[in-house]
């Protein structure tokens, strides 16, 4: 016989050798050790910023002392006063809010039926190209893409040429609020289409053409049928794109140039150029409490959609 | 797409519509890196890569280049043990808290990122990290996480628990089961999630701006220091490199596990 048939060979020993470390390693039985085991890793990065959010809730609660730019030791929610006191705080987180809302109804406008052509189209060649269209922005984050409008949109880019050319005056499309949310609608599209389509792949086309084949409009199949199946798809993307809008800095700050400023832009300028942390703190935890609140009272209402990490029974 | 016109004609405009504004900003940025000219202007005054020559003879560009590139490859790194071992126990696994469990490790998500970035940099700060590179990749493994979590669940969904019985039942020590049946059956999730971590940290801007300084700033907070100042060309020329970046990830993305992955229904 072959010498080699009879040897093991040298993965099967090595699997071995590691088997038997692991054992002695790992001496617990049972399957719950072995879960806490996997989990830990990443209970550990995750609390990387629970850590970070302890400091913030901790910074937040002392004023800070003018004489010497720092914070003073005692405890005080003078900085909750403040941001209640001051107008300006209200006015941003207002503007915030109700950019989110509009945000987010208009970009699940638009990503459903993007989704659904998606998922629906019989060309494979087609769907592939749609995937590679929506890919490709998601690939090539905010700042990037917000140049690329400050280009179209420009005082001297794009549109403008194009306006000028005919003889036109300068339009004021860029650093407004109707730019702040083009940017943002772009920047949440891929999210929201990746979020609705495994809720519109779970559709059956059946029940469509059940529903049609029973009289209804395509309108109507669309919005009894389509629409209320597609609910954990609905509930996920506009969760995200929310709270990701209600979150941004990048666009209201490329596209908005200082003008239109979001809550993180208030939080930023605290720390950074009035030099208040304490203020930017009590900012922070009131802007997650406010996109919690909101958040969680829509999860009450409607479940946790397409978010979970475990696939629905 | 079956249906009447009228749907079709409906549905088609709006993909139309969308796949119009999210190419735009692309497109008009290759052009403008492709200018003759000094400005930013449209037309552009002829084709020239004399943009893409001078950025090749800026160091500061070089190390901001490979900085993201370090920065990214250690986010990548970090989370493919952390998350295909949570994904697994998450699906695989019954134990008490698991609802908690899940909140908690969404919590990436519901914080918000301008958060996450000052609380990093306030605890790398007191414990004298900051200031340094490989905490920004480990920070931005931190805010990503969930991605590689989704990715690989996903993928755990799927497979049959059978099949890792199956193995067992013949003889295969745990270990080699996990190695040998549940990480390949679990593969494509786990190439999906580690080049979306990767793409992520590539791109992710307000959360290294709060971890790095002028000697580790990455390529996305310094086009964003530049926007600031002067639009020119050669900012056009940097950006294009990471259009050239995405373009490569969703070929190695499509090649590896196909874009269809992401069709699936749950």
């Amino acid at each position: 016989m072959n010498r080699t048939l009879n040897r093991k060979p040298i993965a099967w020993t090595l699997l071995d050798a590691v088997e038997i470390s692991a054992s002695t390693v790992w001496p617990f039985r049972g399957r719950a050790a072995v879960a806490r085991a996997f989990l830990l890793p990443a209970v550990l990065v995750v609390g990387l910023l629970l850590v970070g959010l302890g400091y913030i809730i901790e910074y937040s609660f002392h004023e800070l002392d003018i004489t010497t730019y720092r914070l003073k030791d005692e405890y005080s929610i003078i900085n909750y006063h403040t941001v209640l006191e001051r107008p300006v705080y209200l006015r941003v987180l207002g503007r915030t809010v109700l950019a989110s809302l509009i945000v987010t109804f208009l970009t699940i406008t638009l990503a459903l039926p993007y989704a659904y052509v998606l998922v629906r189209t019989a060309s494979a060649a087609m769907r592939k190209f749609l995937l590679f269209a929506l890919f490709l922005p998601f690939f090539i984050g905010q700042v990037v893409r917000a140049y690329g409008w400050l280009i179209i949109l420009g005082r001297e880019g794009l549109i403008n040429a194009a306006v000028t050319s005919l003889g036109l005056p300068t339009l004021d499309l860029i650093y407004t609020y109707p730019a702040v949310l083009f940017g943002l609608i772009q920047y949440m599209l891929p999210f929201a289409v990746l979020l609705l389509i495994p809720a519109i792949a779970a559709i059956g086309e059946d029940m469509e053409l059940a529903s049609e084949g029973l009289g209804a409009h395509w309108v109507a199949t669309f919005r009894y049928v389509v629409l209320p199946l597609a609910k954990p798809g609905l509930v996920g993307a506009s969760v995200v794109v929310f709270t990701l809008t209600m979150t941004d800095f990048a666009m209201p700050e490329i596209l908005g140039g200082g003008t239109n400023d979001f809550i993180a832009s208030a939080i930023y300028d605290s720390f950074f150029q009035i030099s208040n942390p304490g203020l930017g703190a009590a900012l922070s935890v009131i802007l997650i409490a406010v996109g919690s609140l909101l958040v969680m009272g829509f999860f009450l209402a409607a479940g946790p959609g397409t978010l979970g990490f475990r696939s629905r029974v | 797409m079956r249906g009447p016109l009228s749907k079709r004609l409906f549905l088609w405009t709006l993909v139309w519509a969308v796949v119009l504004t999210l190419s735009a900003p692309t497109f008009v940025i290759i052009g403008a890196s492709l200018t003759a000219g000094e400005m930013l202007q449209f037309p552009p005054e002829g084709l020239s890569f004399k943009w893409y020559r001078q950025l090749w003879q800026l160091d500061d560009f070089k190390h901001a280049l490979t900085r993201t590139f370090y920065v990214s490859l250690i986010c990548t790194l970090l989370s493919l043990p952390v998350g295909t071992l949570a994904a697994i126990a998450m699906v695989r696994y019954r134990f008490r808290f698991q609802g908690t469990l899940q909140v908690y490790l969404l919590l990436p998500f519901t914080i918000p990122l301008v958060v996450s970035g000052l609380s990093m940099m306030l605890f790398f700060g007191d414990i004298r990290v900051l200031g340094q590179l490989w905490p920004v990749g480990v920070g931005l493994c931190a805010i990503n996480i969930p991605f590689m979590i989704w990715s690989v669940s996903a993928s755990v969904n799927a497979l049959d628990p059978e099949l890792e019985n199956a193995a067992a039942n013949c003889g295969a020590p745990p270990v080699q089961a996990f190695l040998t049946v549940t990480v390949p059956a679990v593969m494509p999730g786990i190439i999906t999630g580690a080049l979306l971590m990767f793409i992520l940290a590539f791109n992710e801007f307000l959360v290294s701006l709060f971890l790095t300084d002028s000697r580790t700033v990455t390529l996305p907070v310094q086009i964003y220091n530049s926007i600031r100042s002067v639009i020119t060309p050669d900012l056009a020329a940097v950006s294009v490199v990471f259009i050239l970046i995405a373009v490569v990830t969703i070929g190695l993305l499509d090649r590896l596990v196909g874009l269809e992955i992401f069709l699936r229904s749950k």
